[in-house]
């Protein structure tokens, strides 16, 4: 009797662990994941997410992290519990060295030879460009018309600092605050612009297009002593002459609005800001003037696909997930996707359709010219231009070193990179 | 029927057990070998590396300033909430009128998410007052208080001050009305003044209630985060042994940012095992001293 007793408790136990593992086994999810960190087009990704269901019955899940949080650590947190995506995000070399034990080869995928930007290792294709994007130092035609100022001139560092001049010494006259909106605090997460984008602006202005002679020089702990004090003293002068509310306690928003109301002449962004200057119903001419920090004429801006898809190497459904990227890449939904509903700059040639957004024009033309620097701030270790970098850049906005302080806070911070 | 009772009772303890075993006690030991680890979060080839992590964080800059500021913060905040609770408490359990409105009010920000509260009080620091500020002509507020690299630490603290204060208070609350009224108008009748009463008589009575809530600020300071990342996300930078590093940014977040942001998760882990340490000994010491002076009824 008592015997009986425990053997239908023992059983209760091993029937209650099974059921422990079981469940944890379970709860794979239906169809393939996108984990996108672009909040900026999750609606129109969903959309025709939900359009390529409807034609090919295969589900894609579209998850987006953005807005601020952290993709990377989202992603280990998603590696961990067991749920990684299908397709995620790498933007350079650190993430693909981070996850290269989860990225599948796509050199076989039909887009891959449409495309000059897809990200390569070896000559193997690995991934799928989302977009291609661009920055520059943007700028409002109408306001430079008024005070007599032809963009076309502003093509080196003499010219753009009498542009500056002039404009700062009209502030009445043109209703501006201030003649440049830029913003760098750490609080606000903005050092993205300055740590990142801007310091790129050192990493590639003036080279030819995939040179990486400068950031291998700064991989090496090394900084070139003419070209750093030329490109130090541009930083100072966008600083002086931007907005200061903007500059040191100012988020994006507040950048995007200073720019979109007319209260500066020029904005540090890049193309991705089109639908936030749309929603603020903007009615003046847009175009690029380059970040030219030295006294040679150039012309061009800052162009790269910000980020690449790639394939989970160790999923379920690396075909389905291979299927859907091809879809986007080749067929007319996925282009209009792309082009329309996204509103990007395309990566493939195939794309016939032109974005509509006046910065993304602007990237366009600079593309089909050849006017273009290439993007190598993502070579940086992770997390170095954004915490590391970040903070001497707001030093330096906030007037608690001058440009000699600035560089060399900079000059020691990039020799720990070897380090690291 | 003894091994019967050992049984039932193996089985109604076994959830509990193996809950704590599997969410506290493994992944404990687990963090501890992680931190002598090389690992980044990712690559599956682990790399025993010994000490050597520990050695690397006593020498940054930016974590020994980020130890220092958190225990500023801490002290600061630890005397601001308490001080402010405890008002607040005489307060409410006075004959004011209204009083239990005031309790429910002073309680209502607790309720409020730190991170939404971050992003609410950074309007109010980065925008609100400086307006303010410029329209009444005070040249101390046009400057924001978070965008201080010497004030922040007391900005954050305000305004954990003004979400925790409430929380604390109903704990002096329960521990004043523990207090018999006997005492204290026994003591009324022999003379003594409101000060004296507070003093020798309502304070040592509710020494317990003192020992609980130093306790839980002090730990609650020590591991702010939620509100750090939206308040002030680190941010200003500042200047310490020459090096540019954040000048608010706390224990937790320096951590987290070591470990996800910088993918060094096993750095990030032998800080949060350091972190571990020092908040035992803080707290253990912080108890015993507030024990010592607890009054038996």
């Amino acid at each position: 009797m008592m015997k009986g007793v425990f053997s239908l408790r023992k059983l209760f136990c091993i029937l209650l662990a099974l059921a422990l593992v079981l469940t944890s086994t379970a709860a794979l999810a239906e169809g393939i994941v996108l984990s996108s960190n672009k909040v900026e087009i999750d609606g129109a990704l969903k959309e025709y997410a939900t359009a390529y269901e409807a034609q090919t019955g295969k589900k894609v899940t579209i998850d987006t992290v953005g807005g601020g949080a952290d993709y990377g650590g989202t992603l280990k947190a998603a590696l961990q519990s067991g749920a990684m995506p299908d397709i995620f995000v790498i933007e350079g070399p650190s993430g693909y060295e981070l996850w290269k034990d989860y990225i599948t080869d796509l050199s076989d995928q039909p887009w891959a030879s449409d495309t000059d930007v897809a990200y390569q290792v070896d000559g193997k294709v690995v991934g799928f460009p989302v977009a291609i994007e661009g920055y520059g130092l943007a700028y409002n035609a109408d306001l430079l018309a008024k005070a007599g100022i032809d963009p076309a001139s502003l093509t080196n560092i003499n010219a753009i600092k009498d542009a500056f001049a002039k404009l700062d010494s009209q502030k009445a006259e043109l209703g501006i605050d201030a003649v440049v909106s830029l913003a760098a605090s750490v609080t606000n997460g903005m050092t993205w612009v300055t740590g990142l984008h801007n310091f790129n602006v050192y990493l590639t202005g003036y080279l030819p297009y995939g040179d990486t002679s400068v950031i291998d020089q700064v991989l090496a702990g090394q900084l070139d002593a003419a070209r750093f004090q030329a490109y130090a003293e541009y930083v100072k002068l966008l600083f002086d002459y931007s907005d200061q509310a903007v500059l040191l306690t100012g988020n994006y928003d507040s950048q995007v609005h200073a720019f979109a109301t007319g209260k500066t002449v020029f904005f540090h962004q890049g193309n991705w800001t089109d639908p936030n200057l749309a929603a603020e119903n903007v009615s003046f001419n847009i175009g690029y003037a380059p970040h030219a920090f030295l006294p040679e004429d150039t012309q061009s801006i800052f162009v790269s696909p910000p980020s690449w898809y790639v394939v989970n190497s160790q999923g379920a459904n690396i075909d389905e997930a291979k299927a859907f990227l091809t879809a986007m890449a080749t067929t007319e939904e996925g282009h209009k996707y792309i082009v329309e509903g996204a509103g990007m700059v395309p990566a493939f040639k195939a794309v016939k359709q032109q974005p509509t957004g006046p910065l993304s024009k602007a990237v366009m033309e600079h593309a089909a010219s050849g006017d273009i620097y290439s993007w190598q701030q993502y070579k940086l270790p992770d997390g170095f231009g954004m915490n590391t970098l970040g903070p001497i850049y707001e030093l330096l906005a906030n007037g608690t070193v001058d440009i000699a302080g600035f560089t060399a806070l900079f000059t020691d911070a990039i020799a720990t990179i070897p380090t690291l | 029927m003894r091994t019967k009772n050992r049984w039932v009772n193996v089985l109604f303890l076994f959830p509990a057990v193996f809950a704590f075993l599997m969410v506290i006690v493994v992944p404990f030991f687990v963090g501890i070998y992680l931190s002598m680890t090389n690992w980044d979060g990712v690559n599956p080839n682990v790399i025993f590396t010994g000490l050597q992590n520990y050695t690397t964080i006593f020498q940054a800059p930016e974590f020994l300033y980020s130890f220092l500021a958190t225990t500023a913060f801490t002290a600061i905040n630890v005397a601001l909430v308490n001080a402010v609770a405890f008002g607040l408490a005489l307060l409410v359990t006075s004959r004011v009128r209204g009083r239990n409105v005031y309790r429910a009010a002073f309680f209502v920000p607790n309720l409020i998410g730190g991170i939404v509260l971050g992003y609410i009080w950074q309007f109010i620091f980065n925008n609100v007052l400086p307006a303010m500020g410029r329209s009444l002509g005070l040249g101390f507020l046009q400057t924001s208080l978070i965008a201080k690299a010497n004030l922040v630490v007391l900005g954050i603290s305000l305004v954990n001050t003004w979400q925790y204060a409430g929380y604390i208070m109903m704990i002096y609350v329960a521990g004043i009305q523990a207090i018999p009224a006997s005492l204290m108008e026994a003591a009324e009748t022999d003379g003594a003044n409101y000060p004296t009463r507070l003093v020798r008589i309502l304070m040592p009575m509710m020494a317990s209630a003192f020992t609980i809530c130093l306790f839980l600020t002090l730990v609650n300071s020590f591991k702010q985060f939620d509100v750090n990342v939206s308040l002030t996300n680190g941010g200003p930078a500042t200047i310490f042994m020459m090096k540019a590093i954040n000048s608010s940014e706390f224990l937790a977040l320096n951590i987290y940012n070591t470990a996800f942001a910088r993918s060094k998760l096993a750095q990030g882990q032998a800080k949060a095992v350091l972190f571990f340490v020092v908040l035992v000994v803080v707290s253990l010491i912080q108890v015993w001293v507030n024990k010592r002076k607890e009054v038996e009824m």
